[in-house]
């Protein structure tokens, strides 16, 4: 549909209030972008608009929405950290391999080059190294708890689904999840900080677009590590891994800010 | 305030205008602080906007979830054009309440698969003016100073998501005449807000083809 420049003067009070069927509003968008004429009016009343939104009665939203919403942005930032690295592709990847024994100094120098070079590339590639770590030296506390059951080890060890590296905003605790075959979920992290009286971390899974599921908490001492068993969690490639410290054990919703975060992918 | 020329410079506007800038830099380098910083200056009127489009409370909890989700993934656009940061918010609520309510009505045309883009994403240029505060009585002042056949032609397009056609089925009115409403309701509502004549640059021509009906 091609407009004159009178036929979209005539479509201008419809446009701006979005009055208009796609195929008009597409039409006078074209027009607009290509018009050399001044289209004065589409500012002088498209800029009333916004006030109609001021006569609104105002109603606050549940605050729910707020830990949805910056969950659902979690997980965004996660899924985009995981594949800006996979777009790079086409050489070897540079970067020093900080995990698991890195140094915080290390971590900085990786944040400071920038928020959106993740190393989350190499951690997927190497996850049989990272299954290792985590049930090796890395964590004690994980590897006691291996030790003393079998059951657990002989789970640990069957085939893995995902993995996801958790990472934290800036510094602060890191880790990884493996989401195995039967759904459940093993997660390893340090640097935490100590829980207090009835204080857990959280570990909650999230399904693309959807909201924050609890998987199960565990407390933190002051060796800064923490692990969790999640048989039941139901997980599979794709969700995103979410930690949280929440005041009191069995949160339905995270408690902001999430501390650690990432996207499991097939390893 | 007024700039019929639409080039208002960039960094015209209050302080609370340069302090939402600085948040949405921080929101398009991906800090969800900033993120959440912007949730909580503008939850309020978001939702309640979201609310009286859809009026449905689940219904608009989506919508809000999906306009900041959009900002947080197109803050970089933003920067690229103009406009108040609140303005462009509530502009991605607000089309996006429409699209929800336009698809749950089965006779409405939308187009199919994705969304059309906010106007504001696309478009800058389009809200200059908008740089100023005005308290909700003298917005809803001037609501009420339109005519009966005004009003209704506004909120039926921008709270109802009708489309001019669906309006004029809706209220008996001829075609024109709707378009002559929502022309002449948004003139007045200027003329009541910022008190500068409403002068358009059509006008003459508008004039030269036999004018608009009258509401």
């Amino acid at each position: 549909m091609n407009l004159t420049h009178q036929e979209v003067l005539d479509l201008a009070a419809g446009f701006v209030l979005g009055a208009l069927d796609p195929e008009e509003e597409q039409a006078v968008r074209d027009h607009l972008a290509s018009c050399d004429l001044p289209h004065g009016e589409i500012a002088e009343l498209g800029g009333v608009v916004p006030y109609l939104a001021d006569s609104v009665e105002e109603v606050e939203p549940p605050a729910s929405l707020k830990a949805r919403i910056m969950s659902a942005a979690a997980a965004d930032l996660a899924a985009r950290r995981t594949a800006e690295p996979e777009r790079r592709t086409g050489g070897p990847d540079q970067q020093v391999v900080p995990f698991p024994s890195a140094e915080e100094r290390e971590i900085r120098e990786r944040e400071a080059r920038s928020r959106r070079t993740s190393v989350i590339g190499w951690g997927l590639r190497i996850a049989a190294v990272l299954v290792i770590a985590a049930l090796g030296a890395w964590n004690l506390r994980l590897q006691q708890d291996l030790n003393a059951t079998r059951q657990d080890l002989t789970q640990a060890l069957q085939p893995t689904n995902a993995v996801a590296v958790l990472r934290p905003e800036g510094a602060g605790p890191s880790g990884v999840a493996l989401v195995q075959a039967d759904g459940s979920v093993r997660i390893a992290m340090r640097n935490l900080s100590p829980t207090s009286g009835s204080e857990v971390y959280e570990a909650w899974v999230i399904a693309p677009g959807g909201t924050p599921v609890p998987i199960g908490g565990f407390t933190v001492g002051s060796d800064g590590t923490g692990n969790l068993l999640a048989r039941q969690a139901g997980a599979t490639a794709g969700v995103t891994l979410a930690l949280t410290k929440e005041p009191a054990p069995n949160a339905t919703a995270p408690t902001l800010p999430i501390v650690s975060s990432g996207v499991a992918s097939p390893p | 305030m007024s700039d019929p020329g639409g080039r208002t410079e960039r960094g015209a506007g209050t302080a609370a205008d340069d302090a939402d800038r600085d948040v949405l830099e921080r929101v398009a380098s991906g800090e969800l602080d900033a993120l959440e910083e912007l949730y909580d200056r503008y939850r309020t009127m978001a939702y309640s906007i979201a609310l009286r489009i859809t009026t449905d409370a689940a219904l608009a909890e989506d919508v809000v979830q999906d306009a900041f989700l959009g900002a947080w993934r197109n803050a970089n656009r933003y920067l690229e054009g103009r406009g108040s940061v609140k303005t462009w918010l509530l502009s991605i609520v607000h089309h996006r309440a429409v699209d929800a309510v336009r698809r749950r009505r089965p006779t409405s045309e939308l187009p199919d698969g994705e969304v059309t883009p906010p106007l504001a994403l696309t478009m800058p240029d389009i809200w200059p003016e908008v740089a100023g505060r005005l308290d909700r009585e003298s917005v809803r002042s001037a609501l009420g100073g339109l005519s009966e056949a005004q009003r209704e032609a506004l909120e039926l397009a921008y709270f109802g998501g009708l489309t001019q056609q669906e309006i004029a089925a809706r209220t008996g009115a001829p075609l024109g005449t709707v378009k002559s409403r929502m022309r002449l309701g948004l003139l007045a509502m200027r003329r009541a807000l910022v008190g500068d004549g409403g002068q358009l640059a059509t006008e003459s021509a508008d004039r030269d083809r036999g004018g608009w009906a009258d509401s």
